[in-house]
């Protein structure tokens, strides 16, 4: 395992595009994690209140909360480490250096192995990175204190990570599939923010829809599992709903797509000639 | 002999194209085996089958007498076609994820550069270098592990004349050491200075094989010829480097032993009083014989 993420850590430590992009995500995170303070003050001076509440004292920061709160908003931010895997699988498909590794002594399953501990690596410390931001925040800004608090609801990143993870491995797949990187990335941001989302509405809400079978079926799509995983939390300081776990659901949806998504790509990787 | 490489009945179709059909092939530890044939004839289609890139139809191989192909490949330096390497990565930096793949330690990197004539650029990124030097740079790859068994797949494609005459040499190096070397090419003429073996392919049909040695056997052959035909031809019985003679119109075809050339003829004959008005050495060029063989296929 150590030696099939080194191989990928020699592909990509000298590729500068790959560490503007972490840098923007470490930079996105830490926005999310230590802006919110400053988007209630924010609220206030725009004078907004939630029923005559100051905004400032929402409790956002508040241990157990705010794991699912900074958990929710730094899941938006996958996308540009999915960049970073379509671009470094991209690579080796267009540089021909997929063929190459195999050529030299790698057998196919091992560069999935190689791809596959790159997307863990990241997704560990992207999540260890948030885990810290939200200590710092939280020490700061938290109404309580005390690891009963602190580590309740830590299964929000986990949930974060293994949201990273299924995204980044289907980011993967289309990579694979697809051989233009450019293209990929463009496709893979609009169906994520745009498409899903807008039809997923559309079969909900839509009077002819709404009724039938189709709601039910969007909330399985590739994007809304993965989203499910992290509830939306903001709803508990304004309507008073409290979904402050990991849905089941949300789970085994993700999971039947990560095993499509990894046996697709076994089964392509497999099936393909490498010319 | 130990053998290194085994194919049996391997077979590869693209489409409607039979790229390889049914292809038998052994090659043993030190042979120089050259693939050749034409154009779309399957040289590289077979190879890539032999490493695993293009997934056979049909058929198998093993080498080194079982070994796992994925851990045979960790010993076999190749080339196949055009040079593959991260374009933003320097050469140094490309050798050394060749050697992590390899797991054979990143120690020679500078040997093999210096060996290619690379070393003042090695840190140089990729995407600079010309055709000749990302060749070059392929070849150091090759070459990198020490490896018992080289592949390579027109290995001089895109060099200078300089560089094509380098890579002869290194390859004549190379085999001198024992090595083995399956090469594919259409340069005939650099087959026949390095090979010790062949096979030619056309339409993926295996339609010869044998040493290259047997093939052009009688290349120890001179044409003499005198205005005294009958004289030079008793004479000659007496010649000590004789092996046989043969009249052909105004000519006699000598078949000299090893270690005679057409220099002893002409010294024998003038102690004999005889003068020579025509001597000539045969050659046997590989060319000649692979046209032969395949118009016999035709």
């Amino acid at each position: 395992m150590i030696r099939a993420l080194k191989l990928e850590w020699l592909k990509i430590r000298n590729y500068r595009l790959f560490w503007i992009l972490i840098g923007m995500y470490l930079i996105a995170i830490l926005v999310i994690a230590s802006g919110g303070g400053l988007f209630l003050e924010w609220l206030k001076r725009e004078g907004v209140n939630f029923n005559g509440i100051d905004p400032t004292i929402v409790p956002i920061y508040d241990f157990p909360d705010i794991w699912q709160n900074i958990a929710y908003l730094g899941s938006f931010n996958k996308i540009l480490l999915a960049f970073i895997v379509i671009i470094s699988v991209n690579n080796d498909v267009v540089y021909n250096t997929m063929r190459q590794n195999v050529i030299d002594g790698i057998s196919k399953t091992e560069f999935l192995l190689s791809k596959m501990s790159f997307i863990v690596a990241m997704a560990v410390i992207s999540t260890l990175f948030l885990f810290v931001a939200g200590l710092v925040n939280g020490s700061v800004y938290s109404h309580v204190w005390g690891a009963e608090y602190i580590f309740d609801k830590t299964e929000f990143l986990a949930a974060y990570f293994y949201d990273i993870l299924v995204y980044c491995t289907l980011a993967f797949l289309l990579s694979l599939i697809i051989k233009k990187a450019g293209f990929v990335i463009i496709a893979l941001f609009l169906y994520t923010i745009m498409f899903e989302p807008i039809a997923t509405a559309i079969f909900q809400n839509a009077p002819y829809f709404k009724d039938g079978i189709m709601p039910g079926i969007v909330q399985y799509l590739p994007i809304k599992s993965l989203n499910s995983l992290i509830p939306f939390p903001f709803s508990r300081y304004v309507f008073m709903e409290i979904d402050d776990f990991v849905p089941l659901k949300a789970m085994i949806s993700s999971t039947v797509w990560f095993a499509i998504y990894l046996f697709s790509i076994v089964f392509i990787l497999n099936k393909r000639d490498l010319k | 002999m130990e053998n290194v490489l085994k194919i049996n009945s391997l077979s590869k179709r693209f489409g409607r194209i039979q790229a390889v059909d049914k292809l038998d092939l052994e090659v043993t530890q030190g042979q120089v085996f050259g693939i050749l044939g034409p154009n779309g004839s399957g040289k590289t289609t077979t190879l890539g089958m032999i490493l695993e890139v293009v997934a056979p139809n049909g058929g198998t191989f093993q080498w080194f007498n079982n070994v796992k192909a994925v851990e045979a490949r960790k010993n076999i330096g190749s080339i196949l076609e055009t040079p593959s390497f991260y374009p933003y990565l320097t050469a140094v930096q490309n050798l050394r994820i060749a050697a992590h793949i390899k797991q054979c330690g990143t120690d020679r990197i500078e040997t093999v550069l210096k060996l290619v004539g690379l070393f003042e650029r090695k840190d140089d990124k990729f995407k600079t270098y010309s055709l000749g030097m990302k060749q070059r740079l392929s070849i150091a790859s090759a070459l990198l592990s020490d490896p018992p068994v080289l592949i390579l797949d027109e290995p001089t494609n895109g060099l200078d004349p300089q560089g094509i005459a380098e890579v002869r040499n290194l390859i004549k190096d190379i085999a001198s050491q024992g090595k083995t070397i399956i090469m594919a090419s259409h340069l005939l003429d650099e087959v026949q200075k390095v090979c010790t073996h062949f096979c030619v392919l056309r339409k993926g049909i295996k339609i010869h094989q044998g040493s290259v040695e047997d093939t052009l056997g009688e290349i120890n052959r001179v044409e003499v010829a005198s205005l005294d035909m009958d004289k030079l031809e008793k004479s000659l019985g007496s010649f000590p480097g004789l092996e046989s003679v043969q009249k052909t119109g105004n000519s006699l075809f000598v078949a000299l032993k090893p270690d005679f050339t057409s220099l002893e003829i002409n010294d024998f004959c003038f102690k004999q009083g005889i003068v020579l008005k025509k001597l000539v050495t045969q050659t046997n060029s590989l060319e000649k014989e692979f046209l032969k063989i395949l118009k016999e296929h035709d």
